[in-house]
């Protein structure tokens, strides 16, 4: 339709009383993601349209490799650690075993021993797998480990088949990986092919060769050993718009392995990296046009940039499904205090785990929290993360914030909660900080607690005084 | 004894540190006075203290002027059975 065409008058309609639009912004639940129509995608001239409600009812799950691409990108974990963040993972993946799978590096005696350690756990999920490289006697090590499953190098693009591994031509690149992929089939060993650098790769002349053929070598095996394919966006390149070419476009790419190949939706996997900034909205495209499974790392720490963080697929996914599928939220917070023990940087702005994600310091910002904390906080953090919004003080925080600090400091809520009146002589003490002292600092909470015992006796008396 | 208005003069002369002469019944706290927020609620507190009452927050907070402040405060003395 022409532009001046779509135009049309929308007429105010009126009310006296809110609506909070609470079908989607079920406060007790990250924002629904809802649809009203089908995504359309045109691949080679051809309309395609694909159902986005049918992740509700998909089997999508999530996949984490913080012991493996997380790991390389940081000083080896402990053995200790990492089965202290597997029990975690544990917890947090809940009886359906949305986390459904980790990886493990197996080379060195403590990969195996972590593996043995985790698995003692007795968590049916996340399952542990391996990784490998493309290399035939590797399978020793991944039966030796009672692994079902294993990842191998399988990368597509003519930087890694010339430039890097310097085949001759890609048949004999082909060849020699489907040797590999044979190999683990007569060990008794499913593959996982990574497509390493899948969207610098050609698809048309290598990419979907290849995974045609690994389909029919599927056809010999049984079903819980045939192929699956993880779709490596090594550098980040790939690309959620619709309408995009191949091989950046992620609509494209699943639709053309799902569909042309024939991978089962169940049997394809997406990890991504975020060097472009995209790398949860490429992660969760993936889902949306036919991959179930999407691989990420805690926090999304990996090479370089980073992968799709599973702290951020879960809200992701919750918000797909309408649903919480017994995934135990409040995990995210144990894991990033734990992981913050480590000396593992986390952002204060990090959403929903960094030390400030759902801080206000704007006055205006902490009078709306004050009112109602919806106005200003994305869901219920505090049921769901165990972190109820917080205020930072400073000058712009105004007597609102002040206020509100300390009704969150008592744990004070409705009618018990003190009114600003109350606050006043803490208000004046913040605000001479900046004016009279010329502080350029935020107050920290140790400051406050003081001021508090100081400037509000009574109060202090009222809830603390039992306590200290 | 003192009026309300005059105590209530008084309290706002203290708080905002100006001269009692120059306020005026209808002179609005923040436009007139130049009162910021912090200091609208220490005006509250103090006019609590110096008439021994408690008041509504949002509704004292509301109140523009010196007068209207004054009758606002006369008001809740009397429902609060506190001489004045």
């Amino acid at each position: 339709m022409p532009p001046d065409q779509a135009r049309k008058a929308h007429t105010l309609v009126d009310s006296t009383s809110p609506n909070l639009l609470e079908k989607t912004f079920d406060y007790d639940l990250p924002p629904k993601i809802r649809f009203d129509g089908p995504l359309v995608e045109y691949i080679d001239g051809q309309r395609v349209e694909f159902d986005p409600n049918s992740v509700k009812t998909r089997d999508i799950f999530i996949t984490d490799t913080t012991f493996r691409d997380g790991q390389q990108a940081r000083p080896p974990y402990t053995i200790e650690q990492m089965v202290h963040i597997y029990d975690l993972l544990g917890q947090l993946s809940g009886p359906n075993g949305v986390v459904r799978q980790t990886e493990f590096f197996l080379y060195t005696k403590n990969d195996r021993e972590t593996l043995d350690r985790c698995r003692a756990l007795g968590h049916k999920y996340p399952e542990c797998t391996g990784w490998i490289r493309a290399v035939k006697g590797d399978f020793r090590l991944v039966k030796e480990a009672g692994l079902k499953e294993t990842g191998m190098l399988t990368s597509c693009s003519d930087y890694h088949i010339f430039n890097k591994q310097k085949f001759k031509s890609r048949k004999e690149c082909m060849d020699s990986y489907c040797e590999v992929v044979a190999a683990a089939f007569e060990a008794g060993i499913r593959p996982r092919c990574h497509l390493e650098d899948a969207t610098r790769a050609d698809w048309d002349g290598f990419v979907l060769p290849f995974v045609d053929r690994l389909m029919r070598m599927s056809e010999q095996v049984p079903e819980e050993r045939s192929v699956k394919i993880r779709i490596c966006d090594t550098m980040g390149f790939g690309l959620h718009y619709p309408g995009v070419e191949l091989p950046r476009s992620v609509p494209k790419i699943i639709y053309k392995l799902n569909r042309e190949c024939g991978v089962p939706s169940q049997r394809l996997e997406w990890h991504g990296h975020n060097d472009f900034h995209r790398v949860l909205a490429n992660g969760a495209t993936a889902w949306l046009y036919g991959c179930d499974s999407l691989n990420g790392t805690l926090f999304g720490f990996g090479e370089r940039t980073g992968n799709p963080p599973l702290e951020g697929a879960i809200i992701e996914y919750i918000s797909l499904k309408h649903d919480l599928c017994g995934i135990r939220t409040e995990v995210i917070t144990e894991l990033a205090d734990y992981m913050r023990s480590l000396d593992f940087p986390i952002a204060i702005n990090y959403p929903f785990v960094g030390k400030q994600f759902n801080t206000t310091s704007a006055g205006i910002h902490a009078g709306g929290l004050r009112q109602d904390e919806r106005i200003y906080n994305i869901f219920n953090t505090a049921k769901l993360l165990n972190r109820p919004p917080r205020v930072s003080l400073t000058d712009k925080t105004g007597s609102d914030g002040v206020v509100l600090w300390v009704n969150e400091f008592f744990g004070l809520k409705g009618r018990d909660r003190i009114n600003k009146i109350k606050c006043h002589k803490l208000a004046r003490w913040v605000m001479d900080q900046y004016e009279v002292h010329h502080r350029i600092t935020a107050i920290s909470d140790q400051e406050m607690e003081a001021q508090v015992r100081e400037l509000m006796p009574e109060y202090w008396e009222k809830y603390k005084g039992a306590q200290t | 004894m003192a009026s309300v208005l005059d105590r209530v003069i008084q309290v706002t002369a203290r708080v905002l540190r100006l001269d009692p002469a120059e306020i005026k019944p209808e002179h609005s706290f923040t436009a007139d006075l130049g009162a910021e927020s912090v200091q609208s609620i220490e005006l509250v507190a103090m006019f609590e203290e110096e008439f021994g009452i408690e008041m509504d927050e949002d509704a004292a907070l509301s109140v523009q002027s010196v007068g209207t402040a004054a009758e606002f405060i006369e008001g809740v003395c009397k429902q609060q059975g506190v001489a004045v």
